[in-house]
């Protein structure tokens, strides 16, 4: 299909391009002139100019040929040639031709006073994204060292300085952020989130409400996921929160997203999802945990957690949901308890650590009493269990009052 | 001011480009009006210099005259006055003044980066300044880098110069790393970050005193001697910084001018450690700039140049010296003083002739020279050393002579070959003074192998080079050029004249047209625009060669770096030395990528050792570099050094250098070079020893002993093996082993000059020939150089002198990665692999250094290597991720290593003790380190869960101090013991114990006096560890099969 582009074709292709290039510019249309970059896109029009660059060599002759076009030559050469590579499934290069166009571009964008670029911008640090991505996986598959994320990663950063600044471009930073939330999480280098965000919180030129909400509710979920990562609950619970409510509700895929990391945080701070949630959303693999903790059964838990271990794992709540285990003795320790205290409600507050084993080994939880005890010792330490242990008797003594203090939405002393 | 504004992190960057220059600049003086103003005029100057020395000289004059003007505007208004002459996008970059200049003259590496500045002055018309956003970008790309770092920093203008490093390449980006760990409390000079990194480095170095040792330490040579350039470097500034307060007004401006220049050379130098060929070129633009006789640029220009010239001179010398001395701060820290008194001694010279900026300027770099004399002579005893201040004295005149008469288009036969002061200037020296000969040579050397293969064609005695003529300038253009070479000033102008009608672009394609039109825009002067013209010969006649003269796309066709001083170098020095003229040889063809070229500096430093004062030997020089060009391979690194060379053999019989080809024959060369090195021994082992101690004597050896007894007592089995081994490595003469195989591992590492990304290091996998057994690491930045790389038996060795090393973790660590290195070079993946990782490991873990340890191999890598048992090491305890294969998962020590894991994740004290007991491998190691704390936690918890006692025999069970299970009764005693350890811990720990009537002492948890406080921030270690493992495997996709042998060491 290539071959059937005459050369004139192909030359009236390309000046349309510059054409409408020149005019997004001077019209200070950041919409058409996004449109022009985007070189993943597929977009018919693109591909197409890709075909008649492929064909007609000269191009940038015909770039340099009018002043309203070679002042942009250093965008549009390696746009050309980004989209070129690109249809030729030749995403190195095509990576690393549109970084350099970026640069260029960002170089223009800080002469530009207005913000009227900042769609374009967007959507280059989007693409660059993408691309590196792309290029990466290529990288990969011909053994060599995938690095061009990283590369993004730096560029991505170049584009937040560019606005961070005091102008009205500064509104276009968190979107760059949450590219770079992006990249970091993909590359596993989450540390270094840790700058941007500094400078998005602390920094006077910021007001995090000016941004658009679209970029709070990500940046908020990134950052939910950082605190997570960190086992910082409460602040993990408002992020997600956060994001949450302002995201579009019409967006499950997002929702779920962020439930994803909301639940097992909620789970720890000791409020526990409906099951209709679960289901609505798909998120069956809680189902089991939120059950276990219900029931005081570690052995579901422990099931739960093995069976999703590598979902777990990948997303990073394993060891959050692993610490649910003190909820699950507790609740288990709650459960012998309520039945002593309908037995014979004076001796209901000591409980034999026999019985407790004895409960365990009927979950096939194969403990013996020194390590019960210490279980025990450890409840009571933490605060999920009021009241003190005799080590001669080998009693749990139960206080009398709220022998198990409820959560609340607090985290698990530690 | 606005400038004050811009303590902001984040500002814009225009903002940034402007407000930092001047703030940082600011700060770097005591007195910030003053400084600020005689900064700005710099950079004025500069920028001016730049855009317009050829075009509008008078404007630049104007800039010098009113330096109160710039004074008073602050950057950004200052900008648009300077930028009338130039476009607007060159406005933005000459904010920077002094620093628009300066990124230019940085390699990035990146062909097109630098020249903007070039561009500006070779002739400013409008067509050209379309280029000149993208030649700005290069800079801006800098500044957004370090805005990474930037956030991190709150320092404004240290991030500057780490992008520009990344830029360079992987070399420097450990240089960077130091600075963020190291120095970065350094207050002093920021102006210096601006330029370079280095600088600022080395200023917040120097102020801890540090610097030496820290850069020793954890780098290479490579990043030492970056260091101890800028180490000058910044004494230099400091020195101009404080006197300038007592300058008179006039000579402020001087001062700082010269300081500038000094930066400008700085980051030649530095550059040319990059393979950045524009680097090169850059330097050449400058001296350049200054050497072109006519009468009007002359007062700028020389006075620039001055400087230029000489600062290569001294700097690269002194900074080896410093290297080959020393490695701790100590030395550099005097030498620097030296060096500043020197300076300023020489500032004032400077200053007083202000008028006649040649002798003014000459007498500073004469001292300079004199100052790096010195310096060297302490390092280098046991050198000879010819140059003193007196001997330098004539020679200083006599190149002052020179100097002068080239400015008066002289012809005179040494010093006009080279535009490069630097380089003619060593020649000259080696003239007129003869006992300087031999100094002087070995400086030059020193200072130009760096860069390149300059030197040796610099040199006299050397053999002629290859001619470079293609490079040469066309005679037409510059008359002056002519004139220079006095010798044969004839062989060039046939090339010439040759090249220019293939230049024509007559009969080319109208792009070709552009395109060269674009590659002669970036040229800065005649000379260099002749070197490129030679290029785009060359390039051209191969395209017409492969037919692709017409089709292909000559807009988008990189333009080639700008041809290297180097290249220009060796034309001039091949005018010298070579009558017959090469019309054929091709100057140096397009560059590879390779950002950067490792200067093989020390290379030089132990071959100028090795080189007595006679002329043969620079022969040897030769081969040894081209044995660096060949380890290269096929990669043109420097094209100059592949392409120039191994063509300069083929044509020139005489050469002894055919090494270059053979393999083998390099090999030998390097060994006798080995051989040579051990003539150095003393001074560099001087240089090793600073770091560690370590003597051969007696005690010494006992003592060593003595530790490895230890070692056995304290590991069992494992120690045993290498204890016996310990033995016939000896003690022996590692200490002068050691010094050697420095040397060697420098230049190993600097020899290369391709970019580490280039390489396909599989295809490199080479055969080490070194039989030294100690090795510093240095990372790798290029080929290995099997003359450097120890084979498997030498390492072997060398992991033995490791483990029975009575040294500090530090040096073992550092040995155990060059040894790792070596494996890695040589695709060793066997026991010895796994043993050298799981020494290394274990060394990690005996000390606590828990980041070393994480920065191991993931396991995979390790047990792929042969030995599945690797896990012991790294496969060990909590470590080892949860999302090992199920067949992993079976494995002993494996599952062990999850189950603590899991122990400690829920402070299961009972459950890790008892796993503590269990413990294969080396998972007790490793499991040491958190028995205190959990131990402190475990008693923590208990005191508040349990009342009213505790049984201390209980405690001393659950805790681990009992090693047998209480049933046992052999074991009675020992358990009585273990309960008196038990007590005592408790004890020591303010526990308060009670006893009852039975005997038995219990643990009154009623009283709470106990400061078990620590067991938490402890785990909270923990916890980091753990958790960047399982972040690490939860990036880790191609975790896959790893198959975990169930035999484990310890039953060995």
């Amino acid at each position: 299909m290539v071959a059937y582009i005459s050369m004139g074709e192909a030359h009236r292709r390309i000046t349309e391009y510059l054409t409408r290039f020149s005019d997004a510019v001077s019209y200070q249309d950041g919409k058409s002139l996004s449109r022009l970059l985007s070189v993943s896109s597929n977009s018919a029009v693109l591909l197409s100019l890709a075909d008649a660059l492929n064909i007609y060599q000269d191009a940038n002759r015909v770039i340099r040929q009018s002043e309203k076009y070679s002042q942009y030559a250093d965008i549009i050469v390696p746009i050309f040639r980004a989209l070129q590579s690109y249809r030729l499934r030749n995403l190195v290069e095509s990576y690393v031709a549109f970084e350099k166009a970026s640069n260029a571009f960002i170089q223009e964008f800080r002469n530009w006073e207005s913000a009227w670029a900042l769609e374009a911008l967007y959507l280059i640090a989007y693409e660059i994204r993408i691309l590196a991505e792309r290029a990466d996986i290529e990288l990969a598959s011909i053994g060599k060292t995938p690095e061009k994320l990283k590369g993004a990663g730096s560029f991505l950063m170049k584009v937040f300085g560019v606005l961070a600044g005091k102008g009205p471009k500064r509104v276009g930073a968190l979107y760059v952020t949450c590219q770079l939330f992006k990249t970091y999480f993909k590359l596993g280098t989450v540390h270094l989130c840790r700058s941007v965000i500094r400078s998005i919180e602390t920094a006077r030129i910021f007001d995090f409400e000016e941004f658009p909400v679209r970029d709070k509710v990500t940046y908020m979920y990134y950052t939910g996921r950082l605190e997570v990562y960190n086992e910082n609950f409460p602040a993990a619970d408002h992020k997600l929160s956060y994001a949450l409510t302002h995201c579009d509700a019409k967006k499950d895929a997002n929702i779920r997203m962020i439930l994803k990391y909301l639940i097992p945080v909620k789970l720890s701070i000791g409020i526990l999802p409906r099951t209709l949630l679960l289901e609505n959303f798909n998120l069956n693999e809680y189902s089991e945990v939120v059950l276990a903790l219900k029931r005081g059964d570690l052995r579901l838990l422990r099931h739960a957690l093995q069976e999703h271990e590598d979902r777990f794992l990948r997303s990073g709540v394993y060891l959050v949901l692993e610490k649910l285990e003190l909820q699950v003795y507790q609740r288990l320790v709650k459960k012998i308890y309520i039945m002593q205290k309908q037995k014979d409600p004076n001796k209901a507050h000591q409980i034999k650590l026999d019985v407790i084993v004895k409960a365990l080994k009927w979950l096939e939880m194969d403990m013996d009493v020194d390590e019960v005890e210490c279980i025990m010792s450890i409840l009571i330490y933490k605060n999920l269990m009021k009241g003190y242990f005799a080590h001669k008797s080998k009693v749990v003594v139960l206080s009398k009052q709220d022998p198990f203090p409820k959560l609340n939405g607090k985290p698990v002393n530690s | 001011m606005n400038q004050g504004e811009s303590t902001d992190t984040i500002t814009s960057i225009e903002k940034h480009q402007i407000n930092d220059s001047q703030q940082v600049h600011g700060s770097s003086y005591f007195s910030p009006n003053c400084a600020v103003a005689s900064w700005n005029t710099q950079g004025e100057n500069h920028s001016l210099r730049e855009n317009g020395v050829l075009s509008n000289s008078g404007y630049n004059h104007d800039q010098l005259v009113e330096p109160t003007l710039k004074n008073v505007q602050d950057g950004m208004s200052s900008a648009p006055v300077v930028s009338t002459s130039s476009s607007i996008p060159a406005n933005v970059a000459q904010g920077y003044g002094g620093y628009a200049a300066y990124p230019n003259t940085d390699p990035y590496g990146y062909s097109s980066t630098g020249y903007a500045a070039y561009y500006n002055q070779y002739q400013p018309q409008p067509s050209q300044y379309q280029q000149q956003p993208s030649q700005y970008q290069p800079q801006s790309n800098q500044y957004q880098q370090q805005s990474d770092q930037y956030q991190q920093q709150t320092n404004q203008s240290y991030p500057h110069h780490v992008g520009a490093y990344q830029n360079t390449g992987a070399p420097y980006q450990p240089l960077s790393s130091i600075q963020n760990t190291g120095s970065y409390a350094g207050p002093a000079s920021y102006s210096n970050t601006y330029y370079n990194p280095g600088d600022y480095q080395t200023s917040g170095s120097y102020t801890s005193g540090n610097y030496g040792t820290q850069t020793n330490l954890w780098d290479g040579g490579q990043y030492a001697t970056y260091s101890s350039h800028q180490y000058q470097n910044y004494t230099q500034d400091s020195n101009s910084a404080y006197s300038s307060t007592t300058a008179v007004a006039t000579p402020q401006y001087q001062q700082p001018y010269k300081q500038w220049e000094d930066y400008y050379n700085q980051t030649q130098t530095e550059v040319s450690c990059a393979p950045g060929t524009e680097n090169i070129s850059v330097s050449v633009a400058y001296s350049l700039n200054s050497s072109v006789p006519s009468g009007s640029t002359a007062y700028t220009a020389p006075s620039n140049q001055m400087p230029t010239a000489y600062t290569p001179l001294w700097r690269p010398e002194s900074s080896s010296s410093e290297m080959t001395s020393m490695q701790g701060g100590y030395s550099l820290l005097d030498a620097c003083k030296t060096w500043r008194k020197l300076e300023e001694s020489a500032a004032v010279g400077s200053l007083c002739s202000e008028d006649d900026p040649i002798s003014g300027n000459t007498p500073e770099g004469y001292w300079k020279h004199g100052a790096s004399a010195f310096q060297h002579d302490p390092p280098n005893a046991v050198q000879p050393h010819a140059q003193k201040p007196q001997d330098v004295i004539p020679a200083y005149e006599s190149s002052q002579n020179q100097q002068s008469s080239t400015f008066s288009q002289g012809s005179t036969a040494l010093y006009p070959a080279s535009y490069q002061v630097s380089q003619s200037h060593p020649s000259s020296f080696q003239a007129v003074s003869q006992p300087c000969e031999p100094l002087d040579s070995r400086k030059a050397s020193k200072l130009q192998i760096p860069t390149n293969p300059r030197i040796a064609s610099n040199l006299p005695s050397s053999q002629s080079k290859i001619d470079k003529d293609g490079s040469m300038t066309s005679a037409a253009a510059k008359p002056a050029y002519i004139s220079v070479p006095m010798q044969k000033p004839n062989a060039k102008v046939i090339p010439h004249e040759e090249a220019d009608p293939m230049l024509k672009p007559v009969m080319f394609p109208k792009s070709l047209r552009g395109y060269v039109e674009r590659a002669l825009a970036r040229c800065k002067n005649d000379r260099q625009k002749a070197a490129c013209q030679a290029i785009m010969k060359e390039v051209i006649t191969k395209a017409t060669a492969d037919g692709t003269l017409y089709t292909k796309d000559w807009d988008i066709e990189p333009l080639f770096p700008m041809p290297d001083s180097i290249a220009v170098d060796k034309d001039d020095t091949h005018s010298q030395l070579q009558t017959s003229a090469m019309p054929k040889s091709k100057s140096p063809s397009r560059r590879a990528k390779s950002r950067w070229e490792p200067i093989p500096e020390e290379k030089v430093v132990d071959k100028s050792s090795d080189i007595s004062p006679g002329t043969a030997k620079y022969g040897g020089w030769n081969n040894k570099k081209f044995s660096g060009g060949k380890i290269e391979n096929k990669d043109n690194f420097g094209t100059k050094f592949s392409v120039t060379y191994q063509k300069s053999l083929g044509k020139n019989a005489a050469r002894p250098a055919k090494k270059q080809r053979l393999g083998e024959d390099l090999n030998a060369a390097d060994d006798g070079e080995t051989s040579s090195d051990s003539d150095k021994e003393p001074s560099l082992t001087k240089y090793y020893s600073a770091a560690t101690a370590l003597a051969d004597s007696p005690e010494e050896k006992k003592r060593r002993e003595n530790r490895s007894k230890r070692f056995d007592k304290g590991n069992g089995n494992r120690a045993e093996k290498t204890n016996i081994r310990a033995k016939d490595v000896g003690a022996g003469n590692l200490y002068a082993r050691r010094a050697s195989a420095v040397v060697l591992s420098r230049t190993f590492d600097e020899s290369g000059s391709r970019a580490v990304e280039d390489i396909d290091w599989d295809a490199l996998t080479v055969k080490g020939t070194c039989q030294e057994i100690e090795k510093r690491y240095l990372r790798l930045t290029s080929a290995p150089d099997p003359a450097t790389v120890r084979p498997e038996e030498v390492l072997e060795k060398a992991l033995l002198m490791v483990q029975n090393s009575q040294k500090n973790y530090l040096y073992k660590c550092d040995q155990l990665k060059s040894i790792r290195q070596d494996l890695t070079v040589q695709h060793i993946r066997n026991e010895l692999t796994v043993k050298v990782y799981e020494t290394h490991a274990r060394l990690a873990i005996e000390v606590g250094d828990l980041p070393e340890y994480n920065q191991g191999p993931p396991v995979s890598n390790v047990q792929e290597a042969g030995r599945s048992d690797g896990v012991g090491a790294w496969g060990d305890s909590s470590t080892v991720d949860i999302r090992l294969s199920a067949d992993a998962k079976k494995d002993k020590a494996v599952k062990h290593a999850l189950s603590v894991r899991s122990a400690v994740t829920s402070g299961n004290y009972v459950m890790f003790f008892r796993l503590y007991k269990t413990a294969p491998n080396l998972n007790t190691l490793l499991m040491d380190l958190y028995v205190e704390k959990m131990r402190y936690a475990a008693v923590k918890c208990m005191l508040r869960s349990y009342r009213p006692t505790v049984p201390v025999s209980y405690l001393s069970q659950i805790l681990g101090f009992t090693n047998a299970l209480p049933t046992s009764e052999a074991s009675d005693e020992k358990e009585l013991d273990a309960v008196e350890e038990c007590m005592e811990w408790l004890k020591a720990h303010g526990a308060c114990l009670i006893s009852d009537g039975s005997g038995e002492t219990l643990l009154d948890t009623k009283e709470l006096p106990f400061p078990f406080t620590n067991g938490s921030s402890a785990l909270f270690v923990y916890w980091q560890l753990v958790r960047s493992f399982i972040a690490f495997l939860c990036e880790e996709h191609e975790w896959g099969s790893i198959e975990v042998a169930a035999n484990n060491r310890d039953n060995e």
